[in-house]
This record gives structure tokens, C-alpha cells and sequence, in this order.
């Protein structure tokens, strides 16, 4: 008898996939691969949450699922924990960052200058209609009165600061520039000459994202100063340690060994560049309306290029192995500290991937959780556990599952306690 | 000869899925479970292609020590038919090709969420049980760096006064599944949430017993001929759900562990959770030669071993 329901098990559940993929349509290369080009921001999100930069399986993982964003993220993790470690890469530093967009909110101009970037932050949220009529919504820096004009010259703006920023430094720009997009990472499309196409992070930077002239569009995004270098020179911040970061592959590893409280630095921010974009908004956000800092201040947001950097086993030669996007916010409180501390305090999330909603809120958390005395919401057990995009989406699912013997185990004992209740 | 001879078959995954640093870290920490009876041991924990929540952590240990001589059997809820361990039986055999079986007698390595079969494990058997929550403080202290401080000094004053809060309210101790125990008189435990009809089975096995919470990051176990005390007063005991007037309506057994089928009309028929030990009982009836282990629990509802389960007060 068990046996025939045994397999009436396994048919129920190939049967279940079976609808799903009937319902969903067939997974092909190409549909993978307009996602990886069409959705850079979903794929960023996947990559972030799944912490493997892949795109190709991060729009893989999308496509498989239906856009299921939390079943991508566990398809990718759980491909992740079948790929051994085979390298570290070397740290890399703030000012290193090729960075396409970097804001800051406390200063009116900082070093290096605010770079807009690709951002829809000024955009009109105007649905384009006119697109379901046939309309190409690429083409919108030529039509008037539509919302992606406003979205095209923020772009333009942000092309200007690029080219300012570049412009500046075009000295100490020579050979070692023109080589760091090889000929192969250019594409060439009908709908513009030059197109600053990275593979395979091309594809985030659409092809009317470059407003600029084609031989501009050649260079590599700045390199930039750290505002929070130029606080640190001026007191506000707390110096760095003097000594280098050690030896990456001493780091402890939070995907390598249990987080306990309270963690290591690099426990919390590996946490937090794992962690569930909903989730570190939804504590984030509880901080910012008023369970947390009095002043919190975007000090410094940059999206940007990090190029991945290692050394040769034998020659110790370092070089690159490619290059990929990453995001980083930091916050400074402003509130007062304690008596003897500087006056400023830093909270820093990074992630792989695009995602300013993250990275921002991350970085209030951090400094949150740092606080002597957080609101519980707050403190580090809670929010590095509970932000866990793939334990808690499980966790929650998992009720699906049959419970009926703990059920009945408690219904034992209530119908028993109510029989108490009638005879005393 | 060509160089393809001489390679490998291509073999996407490795054998039993995780890769050869994850499992010399869980067997490592399996090893200090054991030898911590009822110590809840951090490990790293992997992604597995399973969601979170769902037997991940029993899947590992599983994973981490099964080997290519063994049987395996998956239940749920007791049964072997139930899709979530049709699933994870599936995903044991296609990563290691291990045979697999609905027979507790025979299985090597049994694999479960929320039961222990009904049928008694013996020497060498390996029973796995899923965990969703390793912390039995956590309703007292949700905090679990402080409960881990608890743990470290036995600080358990805590569970003791919710037990005489439940005492005090209802008459009676609450805990349904999951009621905590003492192991070798130390460390406070969560039996996974099997229900406190297989808490006893727990104390003085003759099998090893490995509990692995993958969400949790935390696994433990209780080696063999190791004492389970589930907590109790000396006045007032801990009691097992009572089965008495229950009859299976498959196989018309009394007396072990049994499903509820609500009917229309407010009534209920009833049905044993353990479905390894229903097919056996049928194939009996048939009059096809089967062997069915010692149980447990007898016809007349009594645990096997006496004076595990105190009766009066």
C-alpha cells in the first residue's frame, strides 16, 4: 500500500512541476539572456541575495522560477554551495571604484563631484502607454512632453559630471586607460555607434544610457576619492586602522561558519550584502520613522565597477579576473555620541549588484546596531537573523508542510486541559 | 586509448551533493555532537536545492554520512508516502544512488520530520531527525546568545517555572510536541518536535540519534544508551497523548501513534501515523509472510521499557 502512495508521491510532485512549467512557458537560452540584458536591477537583486555574481544563472534562476524572486535566490545559493573556493581576491578600496553614479547628501560638492549616473530618481512615474501602442520607448530622448525625457536628461547630467570628473583627471589618464576596455568588450548595435558594453555586466548601461560623445563612451568610469577620506583627514571620522586588511582568505567567512552574537565585523556585512532587500528596508525603515538615530545622513552612495583582483598562485603576479558590479551606501549619524568620540559615526553596507534600497537601509542598521542600547528590532541578532532572504522565506513556507502530528499533539493536550475546566 | 577513456565520467555534483569541505565539517561536528550528548554544535550549514525550513539540516547530516551500503527510508509525519518525503528520499537517492525502503527494520539511516517510527531502531540504525527550532529556551529567552549562556550554566530555573506556570493555569503540562528533555543529565533538549509519544523512545536507545536544524545552523545528538529524561515534577509526570479507544481504520491496531480524520458530522476516524508499520500490518493480514520488528509500544499501550514512563500522582 505505502509503497503505490510512495509513488503517488513522486507522481504528484512531477506532476506539480510539470503544470508549473506548462503555466510558466518553455526556458530557452534566449529567454535567459533578455533577462540578463532586459532586467540588469532584477538580476542585480537575485545576485545580491543569492551572493554570486553570475548574471547569466542569476537570469537563469529567474527564468526557471517565473520570476519567483526568493526561489531564484535559493536556486542560487544552492548552485553556489556546490562550487568550491578557489581563490581571494584582494580588497578592494573605495577610491578604486569605477562609479557610475555617486551621491552625496552632506555635502553640496564633495571631491570628485556628485555624479548622477543612471538613476530614474527624477523621473516622472508616468506608465509609458504609448509603448503597448507600438511606440519604441528606447527612442525617448527625441519625443516631448514624455516622462522618459526627464529620466534621459538626468542622464545627460550625469554624462557631464562623468565627463567633467574625467576631464580632470584625463592627465594621469594614458595608456594604461585606453586599454582597459578591450576591443572585444565593445559592441557595436544599429541604435548607437559605441555603446559601453562590460561583459557581463554590459548589459545594466542601456544603450541610450551614454549620451555621450562615442570617444568619451571609451573611457572607463572615474576612479573617485572617498568623502569619508576627507572627514577622516579633517577629524570628523574616526581614523582607519593603520595596518593593511589581512590576509582575505583569513577573513572569517559567514557561508563557511555559523554566525554567532556578537559577530565579527565581517560576519555583519557579509550578512547585510546577503540580506533580503525587503527585509533590511522594512528594519531600516522602522529606524529611519522613528525607532532609531535622531540624524542619520547619506554621506556617500556610489554605483560603480569593482574589478576583481587576483594573484597568481605561482608568480604571485596580481591581475585582473574581470570586473563586477557592486553598490555601497554609508551613513553618518550626526547625533551626538558619547563624551571623547568623534563626531561623526559611520554605518557601511556593500552588495554585489545595483541596489541602493539596500545598501542605504543596511547602512542605518549597521550604525544602528552598533548603538549602545538599540531598539530590539534593531540589535544585531535580530536584524542579521531575520533579514536571512533565504532562511526566512523557508521558514515561512514550510508551514505548508503537514503538521497534523505536532497538531494533534496539542490538541491532545487542550481537549484534555478543557475536560479539567468542566469537572473540577 | 583516448583521453576520454581515461577520464571521469562528467558527474555534475559530487557524491551526496555537498563537496568534500562540507562534509568533513559536518561529520567533524557530528563527532563533537556525540560527544556532548545533547549539545547544540553551530555548524556552517550549506544551501541545499531544498527550501530552508524543510528538512535541510536533516538532509545534511544525511548527506554528510551516508555512504553507498546504505538503506534509506524518509518519512513525514510518519509516512513514507507524503510528498515532502517523496522528495527528499528522491533527492538522497538521485545524489548517491543508495537504495531506499519503507521497512524501519531494514533501513540503515532513517531520515525524519516529527516522528520516530513505531517499530523499535536497533544497534547500527541511524535515526536523523529534521529540526526547525535546536533551542528549547527559546520561548523563555527568544535572545539566543543569552540562551546559549543558560545552556553553559544549566541555568534552566526558567523551563522549570513555566512547567508549574502550566500546572498552575491548566492543570497540566501544555508542551505538546517537542517536549524538552535532559540529556545524560546535562544539557536541556528539543526532541525536534516529535510528539511526547516518541520522547521515551529517545532514553537508553539502541540506536544513535542525530538532530540537525539547517536554518539554525545548530545539530546535536543523542549517542547510544545515552539517559532522556523529558522534565517532569516529582509529583506530577510527564504523560505521552493518549490512544487509548483509538482503532486504525485500516488495519484495526490500537495503541500507536495515530492520525485524526475529522469526518462530517463531527465525528473522527483514525488512522497510524506510521506508514511503514500499516503496510506491514496489512501484508500480514493478507497472509504474506512478513516480519514485523518488536514495537515500542504493546497492544495494551505499554512502553517497552519499564519505568521510563511514570504512571500515578
Amino acid at each position: 500500500m505505502a509503497y503505490v502512495a510512495a509513488r503517488g508521491g513522486e507522481q504528484a510532485i512531477a506532476a506539480a512541476e510539470e503544470l508549473h512549467t506548462t503555466l510558466n512557458g518553455p526556458l530557452s537560452a534566449m529567454l535567459v539572456r533578455s533577462i540578463e540584458r532586459h532586467l540588469p536591477y532584477l538580476v542585480d537583486r537575485v545576485m545580491g541575495e543569492g551572493s554570486l555574481y553570475a548574471p547569466d544563472l542569476a537570469a537563469l534562476a529567474l527564468a526557471q522560477t517565473g520570476g519567483d524572486l526568493y526561489e531564484a535566490v535559493l536556486l542560487l545559493r544552492a548552485y553556489r554551495s556546490t562550487q568550491p573556493r578557489i581563490a581571494y581576491a584582494l580588497p578592494v578600496r573605495q577610491s578604486e571604484l569605477r562609479t557610475v553614479r555617486r551621491i552625496s547628501a552632506a555635502f553640496k560638492d564633495i571631491p570628485g563631484g556628485q555624479i548622477l549616473g543612471p538613476s530614474l530618481d527624477y523621473s516622472h512615474r508616468l506608465l509609458r502607454l504609448d509603448v503597448l501602442e507600438g511606440q519604441e520607448a528606447g527612442s525617448g530622448r527625441q519625443e516631448a512632453g514624455s516622462g522618459r525625457q526627464e529620466a534621459e536628461s538626468g542622464r545627460q547630467e550625469a554624462g557631464s559630471g562623468r565627463q567633467e570628473a574625467g576631464g580632470k583627471e584625463a592627465g594621469r589618464r594614458t595608456q594604461e586607460e585606453a586599454g582597459w576596455l578591450p576591443s572585444s568588450e565593445l559592441e557595436v548595435t544599429d541604435s548607437s555607434p559605441r555603446v559601453l558594453v562590460q561583459s557581463p555586466a554590459a548589459s545594466s548601461l542601456p544603450s541610450a544610457a551614454c549620451p555621450l560623445p562615442p570617444v568619451s563612451c571609451l573611457l572607463p568610469p572615474p576612479t573617485l576619492p572617498a568623502v569619508a577620506d576627507w572627514q577622516r583627514e579633517n577629524g570628523l571620522l574616526a581614523q582607519l586602522p593603520e595596518r593593511d586588511p589581512c590576509d582575505p582568505s583569513a577573513l572569517p567567512d559567514v557561508t563557511r561558519e555559523p554566525i554567532s552574537f556578537p559577530a565579527p565585523r565581517a560576519h555583519r556585512l557579509q550578512s547585510l550584502a546577503r540580506a533580503d532587500t525587503g527585509g533590511v528596508l522594512a528594519l531600516g525603515y522602522a529606524s529611519m520613522r522613528g525607532y532609531g538615530m535622531s540624524h542619520p545622513t547619506v554621506n556617500e552612495l556610489r554605483l560603480g565597477y569593482a574589478e576583481v583582483t587576483l594573484r597568481h598562485p605561482v608568480t604571485g603576479i596580481a591581475f585582473s579576473a574581470g570586473r563586477v558590479r557592486v553598490s555601497q551606501a554609508e551613513i553618518v549619524d550626526t547625533g551626538a555620541g558619547a563624551p571623547g568620540d568623534t563626531p561623526l559615526r559611520l554605518g557601511f553596507t556593500a552588495t554585489i549588484g545595483w541596489n541602493e534600497v539596500k545598501t542605504i537601509a543596511g547602512a542605518m542598521l549597521d550604525l544602528e546596531m552598533s548603538a549602545p542600547n538599540p531598539h530590539p528590532a534593531h540589535q544585531e541578532e535580530f536584524v542579521l537573523y531575520h533579514t536571512e532572504p533565504v532562511e526566512s522565506s523557508g521558514f515561512c513556507i514550510h508551514y505548508k508542510l503537514p503538521h497534523y502530528v505536532t497538531f494533534g499533539s496539542a490538541l491532545d493536550n487542550l481537549r484534555k486541559a478543557a475536560k479539567t475546566g468542566e469537572t473540577p | 586509448m583516448t583521453l576520454a577513456d581515461l577520464a571521469h565520467p562528467r558527474q555534475d555534483y559530487s557524491y551526496g551533493f555537498l563537496d568534500a569541505f562540507a562534509r568533513r565539517e559536518l561529520r567533524r561536528r557530528i563527532l563533537k555532537a556525540i560527544a556532548i550528548p545533547g549539545y547544540q554544535v553551530p555548524y556552517a550549514s550549506r544551501e541545499l536545492p531544498i527550501a530552508r525550513g524543510w528538512g535541510t539540516g536533516g538532509l545534511q547530516a544525511t548527506l554528510s554520512v551516508v555512504g553507498p551500503q546504505d538503506v534509506v527510508k524518509v518519512i513525514d509525519q510518519g509516512a513514507d508516502d507524503s510528498v515532502n518525503a517523496a522528495n527528499l528520499r528522491r533527492f538522497i537517492a538521485r545524489m548517491t544512488g543508495v537504495e531506499t525502503t519503507t521497512d524501519t527494520t531494514k533501513a540503515t539511516i532513517i531520515q525524519s520530520r516529527h516522528r520516530i517510527p513505531e517499530e523499535r531502531m536497533d544497534k547500527g540504525q541511524l535515526l536523523v531527525l529534521q529540526v526547525p527550532d535546536p533551542e528549547p529556551l527559546r520561548h523563555v529567552q527568544p535572545d539566543s546568545s543569552q540562551a546559549r549562556e543558560m545552556h553553559a550554566d544549566a541555568d534552566y530555573a526558567q523551563m522549570w517555572l513555566s512547567l508549574y506556570e502550566q500546572l498552575v493555569r491548566f492543570g497540566r503540562f501544555m508542551q505538546g510536541a517537542s517536549y524538552p528533555v535532559i540529556v545524560n543529565g546535562r544539557y536541556l533538549m528539543s526532541p525536534s518536535p516529535i510528539p511526547r509519544w516518541d520522547t521515551p523512545a529517545l532514553h537508553q536507545s539502541a540506536h544513535l540519534t542525530i538532530l540537525s536544524a539547517g536554518r539554525e545552523k545548530r545539530l546535536y545528538a543523542v549517542p547510544p544508551f545515552t539517559d532522556v529524561r523529558p522534565i517532569e515534577f516529582s509529583d506530577v509526570f510527564f504523560q505521552v497523548e493518549d490512544q487509548a479507544g483509538r482503532v486504525c481504520t485500516l488495519t484495526g491496531a490500537g495503541q500507536k501513534y495515530m492520525d485524526e480524520l475529522p469526518q462530517p458530522g463531527g465525528e473522527s476516524r483514525f488512522r497510524i501515523s506510521d506508514t511503514g508499520y500499516v503496510e506491514k500490518l496489512l501484508k500480514m493480514a493478507q497472509g504474506e509472510p512478513t516480519k514485523i520488528g518488536p514495537t515500542y509500544y504493546d497492544d495494551a499501550g505499554q512502553f517497552w521499557m519499564p519505568g521510563v514512563i511514570k504512571v500515578g500522582a
